[in-house]
């Protein structure tokens, strides 16, 4: 018994605050021979450690178990044959050995047969179903037979679904045989007991004092707490900026102890990367050249990814371009008073329109149009005569296949298609501004401020 | 013995089947739905038109088809088989030429085209996949040959015999029409306007105009058919089979049914007979409780027996619809009426997922129609009963009877 203490203690140090849900999943597991539940279903957010915890202790009590992710078994086959397979494996040399299994009756019957020739038929198997929301996707038996795998097998087997969704979003049908619902908490983030600071602790620089690294970490979760707790991110950005934080001290610059100085020296460059490095503006490795260049340059000297929105078009499909965002974003009935040759002035209905059409179309998001009225304002914005030759309308399907348009679904495909314009209006501006043609003033119909 | 063992058999039993010993146990066994009897009282007539359809082919050495419809259990396949067992009797007594009995179910066969393969088989005893069957067959039917025998072949379940082009229907009325096939098909169907709706015309039309409708038993011949198969044994009091009687024709007309209820109510008398007695009489009281096992609706059974919480769900879902009008509601909509009918109850109010476990638990047994849970609390819900069931079935009784 003392052995399985040391083995619960090991464990609480590696996985500090889950004590008890590891306590709770041991108590569950009980003995070899013992009986288990039939399935457990384990939730919790992103990084809270519910594959770790488990795999885990599998891996440590030597448990025969099978860990299958379910992404990865896009259809019903693979699933059985991962699991039979990965259970068969010690003896399995040649492919040729590998099980065939193509429906639950037969993933049942040979469940059994393995189990019994492996000899772990006196034990609990554990099969564990990560990203277990798959499941539900596949065929409608499969979710409902390994709810009660142990029922069907007759056999000491236990079911661990692992997901980020609650139990309420699986159900359907005829019901289940509802398993035990386990809950991973997220880490909490108190003032006096930061649990993420304890689990990131876990693997601080050796050459740098404890506490040092613990108000470093004080400093990075103060900046980014409010928009992250993803214990990965954290921990990664904690990781990429550490160098830059103690360059103070290496230098000489600096004491360990001159908190202030310190934070002082990184507070603007934790902010910058909290708009560069957390939403993969710069990359990792660009962020570090960076710090190591950083007499040199600025971190923002390097343009990030989505600054790089320029694309090179040839000069009509940018006319069809700007055509497309004017016919998305515009109301039809504006039309007229915008292209028209010799519109008189606005009309009483027009101004009562304007009225009406409070919300901004740019709210709302692009409307569909018919190709006509595309072509229409296309002919109205450019300037000399272009004939309708097969090459303008090849411009127009390949501005599809670019994702710069996009097609909807009309009832006539080729007659009357529907396009939606799908960019934004900085790239609309941007574009427009290569071609010398005024499209905020003159010709988009606004009635907010943008 | 090879044949033996080629030849499928179920394994006998280690002792044989007791026979019936006590009156209620005699009339257990002659009121099985298995145990026909030999001449099926009430359908004389059309047991004489068919018989007499069939004997005048079989005189004449040519073909033809017959339709056979009604609904289930009025009688249909019961008749053909007698009709087919006096035809054999004639044969045997001298009086009618030798002919082939066959039969195909549509039920049986995994599809229609299987019914190539199953004829041949028993025609021929050979077997061939349905193209070959199919080949072989019509090359039989349609070349004059030294035939002497005719055939008579009883399609039962025929609705189940239809395909996109209906190639085994066309065939199987096709064969009869030609000059040396000598097929009779008796074809057996539940619809009676089965040839005009689901068939092509000229499917509809090799079937002829040579039909017979079953119709569904009066009570007078449900009670003569129960009183048939009692005939001198002193089980039942005759008010008792008159009231089975009654009941089922009322409804369907079911022989089937009928027999059912007389075998359980035999049941429900022997268990409340205090002593062992070996004349026991089934009575009305016997025969009312089978009835009521056999047609009360098992859904206000279950509705009383569901949990407080449950029938307040239930109740919520009666007040939404009541409030906005529909006949659907979102569950976050039921999910607020439940709350407000849980504090007049002065009840701890369920969580969302509580109450979303208990609408799936009702949704899996069919008292109401759910979504997917994938839906959360935009999951339409649709009651399976209506509002007048699950307001009879909770007012009966007092609702919280602690």
């Amino acid at each position: 018994m003392t052995e399985f203490d040391n083995f619960k203690e090991d464990l609480n140090k590696t996985f500090p605050c889950r004590q008890s849900q590891i306590n709770l999943l041991l108590s569950l597991f009980g003995q070899r021979h013992q009986y288990t539940y039939a399935s457990l279903f384990i939730y919790g957010h992103t990084g809270t450690g519910k594959t770790a915890v488990t795999t885990y202790i599998l891996n440590h009590l030597k448990l025969p178990h099978v860990l299958v992710n379910c992404v990865e078994c896009y259809s019903s086959r693979f699933l059985y044959e991962m699991i039979l397979n990965s259970l068969h494996v010690n003896s399995v040399t040649e492919s040729s050995d590998l099980v065939k299994c193509d429906n639950m009756n037969d993933f049942v019957r040979m469940f059994k047969q393995v189990s019994e020739e492996k000899g772990i038929d006196k034990e609990t198997i554990y099969i564990v179903l990560d990203k277990a929301e798959r499941l539900r996707e596949m065929e409608m038996n499969i979710l409902p037979a390994f709810l009660r795998l142990q029922e069907l097998t007759q056999q000491n087997v236990c079911v661990l679904l692992l997901s980020e969704i609650v139990w309420e979003k699986f159900r359907t049908g005829s019901g289940y045989c509802e398993p035990f619902v386990l809950h991973f908490s997220d880490y909490t983030n108190g003032k006096y007991n930061n649990q993420l600071i304890e689990i990131m602790m876990l693997d601080h620089p050796t050459e740098y004092d404890e506490n040092f690294y613990r108000l470093y970490l004080n400093l990075v979760l103060s900046v980014f707490q409010m928009v992250c707790r993803n214990l990965k991110e954290l921990h990664h950005l904690a990781r990429l900026n550490f160098q830059r934080y103690a360059e103070p001290v290496k230098t000489g610059e600096a004491t360990a102890e001159d908190t202030r100085k310190l934070w002082k020296n990184i507070e603007p460059h934790l902010k910058k990367a909290l708009q560069t490095v957390y939403l993969r503006e710069v990359s990792s490795s660009q962020w570090e050249k960076m710090q190591q260049s950083i007499e040199a340059g600025q971190p923002p000297a390097l343009q990030g990814l989505s600054s790089r929105s320029h694309v090179e078009l040839p000069y009509y499909s940018k006319f069809l371009l700007i055509a497309a965002y004017l016919a998305s974003y515009n109301p039809a009935k504006t039309d007229k008073r915008f292209f028209a040759k010799h519109a008189g002035k606005m009309s009483k209905q027009s101004k009562l329109l304007k009225k009406h059409e409070r919300a901004s179309n740019h709210m709302l998001g692009p409307k569909p149009f018919a190709l006509d009225r595309m072509m229409a304002i296309f002919y109205s914005v450019i300037e000399g005569r272009v004939a309708p030759t097969a090459n303008i309308f090849m411009q127009i399907s390949s501005l599809v296949s670019l994702n710069l348009l996009g097609h909807v679904a009309s009832d006539d495909q080729i007659d009357s298609p529907k396009y939606k314009c799908l960019v934004s209006l900085d790239f609309i501006k941007s574009v427009s501004r290569t071609v010398n043609f005024e499209v905020m003033r003159r010709h988009l119909y606004l009635n907010c401020d943008i | 013995s090879t044949a033996s063992e080629v030849t499928p058999h179920i394994p006998g039993r280690s002792r044989p089947l007791m026979s019936p010993s006590s009156v209620l146990e005699e009339a257990r066994a002659r009121l099985h739905v298995s145990a026909v009897p030999d001449s099926l009282p009430c359908r004389e007539k059309e047991f004489e038109d068919i018989f007499s359809f069939v004997e005048s082919k079989i005189l004449d050495g040519t073909g033809g088809c017959m339709y056979i419809s009604g609904v289930p259990g009025t009688g249909k396949t019961a008749t053909v088989h007698e009709v087919i067992r006096a035809l054999n009797k004639a044969y045997e007594d001298g009086e009618l030429s030798q002919f082939k009995y066959i039969s195909i179910n549509g039920m049986r066969l995994t599809e229609p085209r299987q019914a190539y393969v199953q004829i041949l088989k028993q025609l021929t005893g050979q077997k061939a996949t349905p193209d070959h069957a199919a080949d072989l067959l019509n090359k039989k039917f349609t070349t004059p040959g030294p035939r002497k025998e005719t055939i008579v072949m009883l399609a039962d379940e025929l609705d189940l015999l239809w395909t996109r082009k209906q190639d085994v229907m066309y065939n199987l009325f096709d064969w009869p029409s030609q000059r040396h096939a000598r097929l009779v098909v008796l074809a057996v169907a539940n619809t009676m306007d089965l040839p005009e709706r689901i068939m092509m015309k000229r499917v509809a039309s090799r079937i002829g105009l040579t039909r017979m409708t079953f119709q569904p038993y009066t009570f007078k011949q449900l009670q003569e058919i129960v009183v048939s198969r009692m005939k001198g044994l002193k089980a039942f009091d005759s008010d008792a089979i008159q009231l089975a009687a009654r009941k089922v024709a009322a409804v369907s007309g079911d022989a089937r049914r009928a027999l059912d209820i007389c075998r359980r109510s035999t049941e429900i008398a022997e268990n409340r007979s205090p002593s062992k007695k070996t004349n026991i009489l089934v009575g009305m009281s016997h025969v009312d409780a089978a009835l009521q096992e056999m047609f009360s609706s098992p859904k206000i059974v279950t509705i009383r027996g569901l949990s407080n919480q449950e029938k307040l769900f239930l109740r919520a879902i009666v007040a939404e619809f009541t409030r906005s009008g529909l006949e659907e509601a979102e569950f976050s909509r039921i999910y607020t009426q439940h709350i407000s009918l849980c504090r007049f109850e002065g009840l701890t109010p369920p969580t969302t997922s509580q109450l979303a476990s208990i609408c799936s638990r009702l949704g899996s047994i069919r008292l109401l129609l759910v979504e997917h849970g994938r839906h959360d609390l935009q999951m339409r819900v649709r009651l399976n009963i209506s509002q007048d069931d699950i307001l009879f079935a909770l007012k009966k009784k007092q609702m919280f009877d602690e």
